[in-house]
């Protein structure tokens, strides 16, 4: 039992020296992808591709500052499903409303819609 | 992990006296920042939803942004996540000394974002004549990056405070929860920015 007591802290304690390189890695690496997010917005490719890739490297750097940084990957999984539930609904709420506003009917109105045909006016 | 307790060790991933396992200060930091994630949700939102379709007359995005200079302020809050995740791990070890300094340097990562910020923000009123009342796009634009901008300065100055606070001999190992809880809403302000930076600036020259 102390045997294994002892090795669960020498891993432990290994893990704690390991975590100051793995930020440090962590942040060359956030660095890197924001450089990448950078040059992509000048890249000659359609837009739809040029958006799927900041979403994803987005999404990628968010990821690594969550389970990282904020140390989720090391806690209790309460604190992922937690914060996940606000995440999820705050996209679900961006995406509703990004639909609804999409929308056709939702273009503001401009002055040529909103005047008369000529013909209605002489009619009237 | 309690045999790490009985070792001696402090473990900062569980708490035994809670029913979850997770310290309470832990736990109420991340239902805070659950809740603001729907808050900055509802930002960008409205953000995104005037971009889709702007009114006639609205300025052009891509002239009034510096891609630049925003790109800096982003790595400088990238380097401030270091730094926070760097003083966490410290204080965990109990290096009150490291701890301290890589909380001033977040600080000092954190001033010169904001200085980007007001920098950036004279120059659209003053320069591109864009506020937050002459169009919809200064209305969200300034609406949402004031409000990040407001959450880093709530930040500086905790941090600020933390600094000062560790220097009474009342922060040890043992108070490691607290540096923890402030760097979950450091990092919180730094994720919130990654997606502004995308949604706002970057998706404007594509």
């Amino acid at each position: 039992m102390s045997a294994s007591a002892s090795a669960a802290h020498d891993t432990g304690h290994q893990l704690e020296q390991n975590k100051f390189w793995i930020f440090v890695q962590i942040a060359m690496l956030l660095a890197v992808i924001t450089g990448l997010e950078l040059v992509t917005v000048y890249m000659p490719f359609v837009r739809w591709l040029l958006f799927s890739v900041l979403v994803v490297l987005s999404t990628v750097k968010f990821l690594f500052v969550i389970f990282y940084f904020m140390h989720l990957r090391w806690d209790r999984l309460f604190c992922t499903i937690l914060f996940f539930i606000g995440l999820v609904l705050a996209g679900g709420t961006m995406w509703a409303l990004l639909k609804l506003f999409g929308a056709n009917a939702s273009k503001p109105l401009t002055m040529a819609m909103m005047e008369p045909p000529a013909a209605a006016m002489r009619a009237v | 992990m309690s045999s790490n307790a009985a070792a001696g060790t402090i473990d900062h991933h569980f708490d035994p006296t809670t029913t979850t396992g997770i310290p309470n200060k832990k736990l109420l930091m991340w239902a805070f920042l659950a809740s603001d994630c729907m808050f900055f949700g509802c930002l960008i939102s409205t953000h995104l939803i005037y971009r889709l379709h702007p009114p006639p007359g609205t300025p052009q995005a891509r002239q009034v942004f510096s891609i630049e200079l925003t790109s800096f302020s982003t790595f400088i809050l990238l380097m401030s996540s270091l730094m926070m995740a760097l003083a966490v791990n410290a204080i965990q070890k109990g290096n009150l000394k490291n701890m301290r300094w890589s909380l001033l340097t977040t600080i000092f990562f954190g001033c010169i974002f904001l200085g980007c910020q007001v920098y950036e923000f004279r120059n659209f009123v003053y320069e591109s004549h864009l506020t937050i009342t002459n169009s919809i796009l200064g209305t969200t634009f300034f609406t949402l990056t004031g409000t990040h901008g407001l959450h880093v300065l709530i930040g500086v100055i905790w941090l600020s405070g933390m600094l000062l606070y560790s220097f009474t001999g009342r922060l040890t190992e043992k108070q490691a929860i607290d540096v923890e809880s402030m760097g979950l809403y450091w990092h919180f302000v730094d994720i919130v920015w990654i997606v502004i930076f995308t949604a706002v600036y970057l998706l404007e020259y594509i």
